[in-house]
């Protein structure tokens, strides 16, 4: 078979069908994950040895096991054990959630540890509150450092998206996939899904870059 | 006349490790109290137990009326009425000059914009920096960040400032502007406690001498009859050392 480039073409709508949904996933998936990983994060620095822990055991089992694993137990696993059915789009959403989190809890963990201790005593020694501490003066600088890592892990969940392929979300790779399985252009159709999650990570850099040029790193 | 601030029988322990034994301490109104000691001896702890940065495992400890151990929201007030200075300046790096001064106000006293603005550049007049308003804390001279942290502290209006080794971190010839500073304002009544290693400080400014030893106080007096005099051979050692 002669390699043929055109033919992407022919498929383009479809693949940006399945692209759509990559993005569709990663951005309710990230949106989620970044709350959780806040609020985990926080724990882990700034809670107590109760909320401590629990962050601990949640970050360090997700860490500690593939997302392919997690997303077969959501999906297989949660309807037998707590009679949950959920849809494969709704799991692939709460997949990128859940997972995304745990490393984000770790950054926003890592983050706010590095700001000196010495700024939140100088916030305390002027009466203010703890929260008021940490809204003011640490968040603000926490976050400026969380930009570089934050967008490491976006790209990273952008790509993990890819393996919802297991339970049937018709994503980019899931449609690459079944393209190929009723032409087998392979060559052609993965150089396509390629090139399109290249943008897609691509832009997402750009952006990043943007944002962490504007922010004054300090 | 009642102190400001008291100490009674204030033992602070880190573990098993006892860092504060037992102090016994008031301090007035309008003293200046320069705290001493070799490294260890529990001068910065002192300190912090004043304004709660650090808590106390032992006895009691009274600012302003207000006990350390009348919980969060008591404790607040405390700091409110201590201001603190650090080594390390601890200014906000994402605000200006003007805008450290003026945050405690804003978040603390709940001032208006313009009211904690004209009060802020005000003060940084008054540490002689009112021309670096709007710098930032990495544009500035370490002595001009340190100036601009105790604007910060009296922006707060505190009836005692502690200094927690204010000079320690600059080199010679920027000491000497913060310590004017500093003078200026023990000249104009404030309470005032020091932990330091200036002894040209201690002597000219300061209305009390403290030399403290493994968490105890072991002398207390005036600077320059203790300086001039020490009673004791541990001190006599010490002040070879830092003069």
């Amino acid at each position: 078979m002669e390699v043929n480039w055109s033919i992407i073409f022919d498929f383009l709508p479809q693949l940006m069908a399945g692209a759509k949904m990559t993005i569709y996933i990663t951005v309710f998936g990230l949106v989620g994950g970044m709350v959780l990983g806040a609020i985990a994060g926080l724990m882990r620095s700034h809670g107590g040895p109760v909320l401590n822990t629990i962050a601990f055991i949640y970050i360090e089992v997700i860490r500690g096991t593939p997302i392919v694993v997690q997303v077969m137990f959501l999906y297989f696993a949660m309807p037998v054990l707590a009679g949950l059915r959920i849809d494969p789009l709704t799991t692939a959403i709460l997949a990128i959630i859940i997972n995304a989190g745990a490393y984000i809890a770790e950054i926003v963990r890592g983050a706010v540890l590095s700001i000196s201790k010495g700024l939140t005593e100088a916030g305390l020694a002027l009466g203010l509150p703890a929260w008021k501490v940490l809204v003011y003066i640490v968040g603000p600088l926490a976050f400026r450092r969380l930009i570089p890592p934050l967008g490491n892990q976006f790209i990273v969940s952008l790509k993990d998206t890819s393996l919802f392929i297991v339970i049937g979300v018709g994503e980019l790779t899931r449609t690459g996939q079944e393209i190929m399985a009723a032409n087998f252009r392979a060559v052609e159709i993965w150089t396509a899904v390629a090139v399109i999650y290249l943008l897609m990570t691509g832009t997402l850099s750009l952006m990043l870059r943007i944002v962490e040029k504007r922010m004054r790193i300090l | 006349m009642e102190g400001i601030i008291q100490f009674r029988n204030v033992s602070k322990h880190f573990d098993a490790l006892k860092v504060l034994d037992e102090v016994d301490l008031t301090i007035s109104r309008g003293e200046v109290v320069v705290l001493i000691g070799p490294s260890g001896s529990g001068k910065s702890t002192l300190l912090r137990c004043i304004n709660g940065l650090e808590a106390i495992t032992g006895g009691d400890l009274v600012v302003d009326g207000i006990s350390v151990l009348e919980g969060k929201a008591r404790l607040r007030t405390i700091r409110q009425e201590a201001g603190m200075v650090f080594q390390q300046f601890n200014l906000f790096p994402q605000f200006t000059a003007l805008e450290n001064v003026a945050f405690g106000p804003r978040k603390v006293r709940g001032a208006s914009r313009s009211e904690a603005r004209d009060q802020a550049m005000a003060l940084l007049e008054k540490v002689g920096l009112a021309e670096r308003a709007n710098h930032y804390p990495s544009e500035l001279s370490g002595g001009q960040q340190q100036r601009v942290a105790i604007a910060r502290a009296l922006a707060i209006k505190p009836k005692v400032m502690l200094f927690d080794e204010p000079t320690s971190a600059l080199d010679p010839e920027l000491k000497q502007e913060v310590l004017n500073v500093m003078r200026q304002l023990a000249e104009e009544g404030m309470t005032m406690v020091v932990v330091t290693h200036e002894m040209s400080f201690a002597r000219q400014v300061g209305t009390r001498l403290i030399f403290m030893e493994h968490g105890k106080i072991t002398v207390d007096g005036n600077p320059r009859e203790v300086i001039a005099n020490p009673p004791n051979e541990r001190l006599k050692d010490f002040l070879r050392h830092v003069e």
